[in-house]
């Protein structure tokens, strides 16, 4: 990117991550920063920026965090709400902060907990919802609908209809995840799943499974941001930050937005490739949201990894995209298999992998990532590179 | 569409979205539309999606449009609807402009709704409000 300092991610860390975990969210979170500030060979005094990405109610903000790590000030912060682009969006304000010199190392988190069986991690917080989410649920509520499972259902319906996709596109992602998954301790679903589990697993709203949705965990994951010249000096490897893109898409709705189908994962996607210093074909590792299926598909079509409607004859019944293939994809199992943080873990997988610690699921020589996260009208994307 | 234990869910309308719920109470079915550009514009907001203006005001539609997506729910998301499972939830694009969407149950069995389904509006009467509902043309029935 043309503007601005270049920005490296200097260390990640995590909490404990599980399916009914009975730490508390604020625990969680400072165990979370403490574990990427220590694997950055850093401390609390040395953060002046601080990023969240939460629902307004379901973590702690920036000052709690803040307080706990004993930071002494904060020359960047923002606690950002629920329609940003999820938990990639505190890294993506990290780098914008870092990069402007706004501040000089920003610490980014995701902290989260939720119980096992629920469905869609927005539960609302009490009070009528405001701007877009209020405008939207009015007209919608009413019918039986409830974010966020029915709209994507009738975008795989629709994906369907009008590009021929086959509802067994998506069961090779929840398949993909479990493969990986198995390779990776801190997954919380390791066993491997079949096509046929996945196509009789239940219906929540045709013709989405229970196997298209991520599942949801309690945890935390964490990101330190700085100036790559300062990474260097720091204690691991730096993983330079290429480019980075939002997009929102005209009319931001999951419902009225310009591209039902893809959200605005078109709009992202083209934004982050002009502004990289590699193309899609250079991605030695592909970290692509999956908070549902559908999600994941979007983006490989959107970032060119092949054409519209074509994702499930690219992903070859999952040989592609699983281990060995030509484009590992999520390979901590995403949120399908390893837990939901939001999307904020595949950028913590995406450092792992670039700097060749993936242990017995790493890629080979693995040099460009690509992390994207979000769907409708919350888009963000990243790509980064081993120096 | 019956679960007679517990109400169905509605948000309180404000003074942006109001005209909505009036219209719908006499059957009529309106969404604002842009007095600077033409544009119609969906959910109630107070600035046009396509130029900016505020000078939105509400205006009738035909009430005809087509399925552009759709899906029946199994799960119960909302104990309110726990007797109503399976039910369809549709996207009409509304024949006014491209892209102008609204949600409805369509009142057919869920196995005959398609994408491009034409449909027209009807209204369903609510303990306090009315809602906008559609229906599947039947061919030669409308005047």
């Amino acid at each position: 990117m043309k503007a601005g300092r270049e920005v490296a991610v200097a260390g990640v860390g995590y909490s404990t991550v599980s399916r009914n975990g009975s730490l508390g969210v604020e625990q969680l979170a400072v165990t979370a920063c403490h574990n990427a500030l220590a694997d950055a060979g850093l401390a609390g005094r040395d953060v002046d920026g601080l990023f969240a990405y939460s629902f307004g109610f379901d973590s702690p903000d920036c000052h709690y965090v803040q307080q706990a790590l004993a930071i002494p000030d904060l020359a960047a912060y923002a606690d950002i709400g629920a329609m940003g682009p999820s938990g990639l969006g505190g890294a993506l304000a990290g780098v914008m902060a870092v990069s402007s010199s706004g501040c000089e190392t920003a610490l980014v988190f995701r902290a989260i907990t939720q119980a096992a069986g629920g469905t869609g991690s927005f539960r609302g917080g009490g009070g009528a919802p405001m701007g877009a989410m209020g405008a939207s649920l009015e007209m919608t509520v009413p019918f039986g609908y409830a974010p966020i499972i029915p709209a994507i259902a009738m975008m795989m319906q629709r994906r369907i209809d009008e590009l021929g996709g086959a509802i067994e596109d998506y069961g090779h992602i929840a398949i993909n995840a479990r493969r990986w998954a198995a390779m990776n301790e801190r997954a919380v679903m390791r066993e491997p799943i079949s096509m046929d589990d996945y196509l009789t697993s239940r219906i929540l709203a045709e013709p989405l499974r229970l196997l298209d949705c991520d599942y949801p965990v309690s945890g935390a994951c964490a990101a330190v941001l700085t100036t790559a010249e300062r990474a260097r000096d720091l204690r691991r490897p730096p993983v330079l930050v290429d480019a980075f893109a939002y997009a929102s898409g005209l009319r931001a709705d999951w419902i009225q937005g310009e591209d039902f189908m893809f959200g605005a994962t078109r709009r992202c996607a083209d934004r982050l490739w002009s502004r990289a210093s590699v193309t899609a074909r250079d991605v030695d590792v592909a970290e692509l949201y999956d908070g549902f299926t559908h999600i994941t598909i979007s983006w490989l079509e959107a970032l060119g990894f092949c054409g519209i409607g074509e994702a499930g004859a690219f992903i070859d019944e999952g040989r592609r995209i699983g281990p060995g293939g030509e484009l590992p994809l999520n390979t901590h199992g995403g949120q399908l298999a390893a837990g939901r943080l939001h999307g904020l873990a595949h950028l913590v997988e995406a450092v792992s992998q670039l700097r060749g610690e993936g242990g017995e699921r790493q890629v080979p020589g693995a040099r460009v990532a690509v992390v994207t996260n979000g769907h409708g009208p919350q888009c963000g994307a990243l790509v980064l590179r081993a120096e | 569409m019956n679960s007679k234990s517990i109400p169905k869910p509605r948000l309180p309308p404000n003074e942006i979205s109001r005209f909505f719920w009036e219209a719908a109470r006499e059957h009529r079915l309106a969404v604002l539309r842009c007095d600077a550009c033409g544009t119609y514009v969906h959910w109630p907001q107070v600035g046009c999606w396509a130029c900016g203006s505020e000078r939105l005001a509400p205006t009738e539609l035909s009430g005809r449009g087509t399925v552009y997506s759709f899906t029946v729910v199994h799960h119960v998301f909302n104990p309110a609807f726990a007797a109503d499972v399976p039910y369809n939830l549709a996207i009409v694009e509304l024949e006014e402009q491209p892209g102008l969407r609204m949600l409805a149950n369509v009142q057919c069995p869920n196995e005959a709704i398609r994408a491009g389904m034409p449909v027209e509006v009807t209204f369903e009467e609510r303990e306090g409000y009315t809602l906008p509902q559609f229906r599947p043309v039947v061919e030669g029935a409308r005047e």
